[in-house]
């Protein structure tokens, strides 16, 4: 078999993924916060102080543990014949796209993309897309082009 | 020459069956449109001696109209052929006449429909090359002597023009695989266990009563009805289900009444033909069909019956389609059936590697912890004697390992064939060159036990059908996504 596709995202990944962890653990504590404030009269403090508590955890998970733990699962290679794509969390995801069934490929960025000099490479089957994110602006167009290249000399074959 | 090629003959009528095809036509259409407003007409009249009548009156009014229009529509259509083109006037209020050259006729087929067969006359469709706006012309109703002289004529004219002298040929008709039996249409309504159907109704039906104004009737109604006891409640409930029954009945006749399949002459597309008041028409071209499932419905396993569906992708304006192949049949002739009507995806269907006996303790359990998750709370409250609720997690455990016992895979050849339960047990058969991915996935629990979830998409209609079968040993998943890549030389198209 194959052995597990090898290369990695862009370092810079860890950091936007951190930023838009920060973005989100703000609703998140407020509604601790809010929570914990409305229980704060009604119950004992050790119950009161609940959900503060777990906004704070929720929070420094998307900020500070998921991001880099992420970015280590985050693998791929472009092979002649497919795409393979490793990733997950909890539960580790391995896809193999095969070049011939690649419709298109198109780069994107989002605004912190930009900022940080990142771009998503997303390819699109008749199936629907498929994505490696936060690659960085450079690499990004060379696996763009080499896809794009690949899928021709698939379709002649 | 030329004197010849301009000759032809002149105005034509249609066979006066024509009259009636026209008619059935129009009286079809009014059907479709009127059919709900009249019963809702009548319930609102309370199905009084006057509203009866009231509709009665315009049934008979639609269906006078539907001959006089048919007769006018007769009458206003000729064809002819002359100055090397073929003419048909159509129209009677909005009068046209469309003239196609006889060189853009690509070919001149005769059909029969049940109203043709019964008076003995053809339909002819004289098809254009090029396409276009209207692709064919269809006359619905000709003698066979009639049809036999167009075509000649046709055929005559295309030669003195200089054309390549081929004898328009008919086509040879397509090759009907299977028809669905009256009987067995009645038994997929009896069996579809459709009853999303009903609740839509119930609500519709709702909503028209409101705008009918008919709460006034309804609350009376309601409060002579209102079950009191445990036994009207039931009865109620039955009452409901037998309701929701018959609609699905009356929604399968409607739309699969004479089904029929068929395969062109040149053997490259499907036809799919079906529907009792609305004929639908699908054409699904083989190469272009990505998947095939032969689906047995919990009411229909029992039985050793099956629908077969097929997912199929688009090609530039063609879209593709995610529909039903065949209705009904005996499972043990599904695989025949697939045989004959996609060879590419003839393959056994029995003879799956099952799932390890060991994953049967999970799929029980993770068909269970939903319901024993939804059951805490009213645990706890109601502690001690509620874990009897615990006991309805039996059911929803059985309904796991019913899935595990389900669950099968093989890849003959280049085909791959899955089998799962979600509800109803799936077969699905897959060509390895047509997969758009293909992978695997291991959860915590999973990578401790070293079973792995296989996971491949197809395209199907305008987007993508996953298909998932979970806890094979990882060794036997990682075999599997390697075996279906690319690899080996498959020069797929």
């Amino acid at each position: 078999m194959k052995a597990e596709p090898e290369k990695r995202l862009d370092p810079r990944a860890k950091l936007l993924w951190r930023l838009t962890g920060a973005l989100q653990a703000v609703p998140i504590l407020l509604g601790g916060a809010l929570g914990s404030y409305v229980l704060f009269s009604k119950a004992p403090l050790y119950l009161a102080v609940l959900p503060v508590l777990g906004a704070l955890a929720l929070a420094v998970l998307l900020v500070f543990v998921l991001p880099p733990l992420l970015w280590w699962r985050w693998r791929y290679e472009i092979r002649p014949l497919e795409v393979d794509l490793q990733r997950g969390l909890l539960r580790v995801t391995r896809t193999l796209v095969p070049m011939a069934r690649v419709q298109h490929v198109d780069t994107r960025r989002g605004p912190l993309q930009r900022r940080l000099g990142l771009s998503t490479v997303v390819f699109y089957t008749a199936a629907g897309p498929n994505e490696i994110p936060q690659l960085a602006k450079d690499t990004a167009a060379e696996v763009r082009n080499r896809i794009a290249e690949l899928t021709r000399t698939a379709d002649e074959l | 020459m030329s004197s010849s090629a301009a000759e032809g003959f002149g105005e034509r009528r249609l066979h006066p069956v024509g009259m009636l095809l026209a008619a059935l036509g129009t009286i079809r259409r009014w059907i479709g449109a009127a059919a709900f407003p009249g019963v809702a007409a009548l319930i609102n009249g309370q199905f009084g001696m006057r509203t009866l009548l009231l509709v009665l009156l315009i049934a008979v009014m639609i269906s006078v109209f539907s001959a006089v229009w048919g007769v006018l529509s007769w009458r206003a259509t000729t064809y002819r052929v002359s100055g090397g083109a073929f003419h048909l006037k159509r129209g009677v209020l909005q009068k046209s006449e469309r003239s196609l050259p006889v060189g853009r006729i690509q070919s001149v087929n005769t059909v029969q429909g049940i109203v043709q067969r019964l008076f003995r006359v053809v339909e002819v469709r004289v098809e254009a090359a090029g396409g276009g706006e209207e692709p064919e012309i269809s006359l619905p109703a000709l003698s066979r002597n009639d049809a036999r002289i167009l075509r000649e004529e046709l055929t005559r004219t295309r030669r003195a023009s200089g054309e390549v002298g081929e004898v328009l040929q008919e086509e040879p008709s397509p090759t009907v695989l299977r028809r669905l039996s009256v009987r067995n249409l009645l038994v997929a309504g009896m069996t579809s266990g459709q009853i999303g159907i009903a609740a839509s109704v119930v609500v519709g039906v709702s909503q028209t009563v409101d705008q009918l104004l008919l709460r006034d009737l309804v609350e009376r109604f309601s409060e002579a009805l209102l079950p009191r006891t445990v036994s009207a409640i039931l009865l109620l409930v039955l009452a409901f289900v037998l309701f929701a029954w018959m609609l699905a009945i009356l929604g399968t006749v409607l739309a699969h009444a004479g089904f029929t399949l068929s395969r062109s002459s040149d053997g490259k597309y499907l036809h799919i033909k079906r529907g009792l008041f609305s004929r639908y028409e699908t054409t699904v071209p083989l190469a272009r069909i990505q998947a095939i499932k032969v689906v047995e419905g919990v009411l229909r396993q029992p039985f050793g019956l099956a629908a077969v569906r097929v997912e199929s992708a688009g090609f530039a304006e063609e879209r593709g389609v995610s529909t039903i192949l065949f209705p009904l049949l005996p499972r043990k002739e599904a695989e025949e059936f697939v045989r004959t009507a996609a060879p590419s995806f003839g393959v056994s269907l029995e003879d799956l590697k099952p799932l390890p006996p060991r994953v049967r303790r999970r799929y029980a359990l993770r068909a269970a912890l939903p319901v024993l998750l939804a059951t805490t709370p009213a645990i706890i409250f109601f502690f001690p004697w509620s874990l009897s609720i615990l006991l309805l997690a039996l059911p929803a455990a059985l309904y796991g390992l019913l899935r595990h016992q389900a669950a099968g895979y093989s890849l003959d050849g280049d085909r791959l064939v899955l089998r799962f339960r979600r509800l109803a047990r799936t077969t699905v058969v897959a060509p390895r060159g047509r997969l758009q991915s293909r992978g695997y996935s291991v959860s915590p629990f999973q990578r401790r036990l070293g079973l792995a979830t296989l996971e491949v998409k197809v395209a199907s209609g305008s987007g993508g059908a996953a298909f998932r079968l979970t806890d094979l040993e990882v060794v036997s998943a990682v075999d599997m996504v390697e075996r279906l890549g690319p690899e080996i030389i498959a020069v797929e198209v």
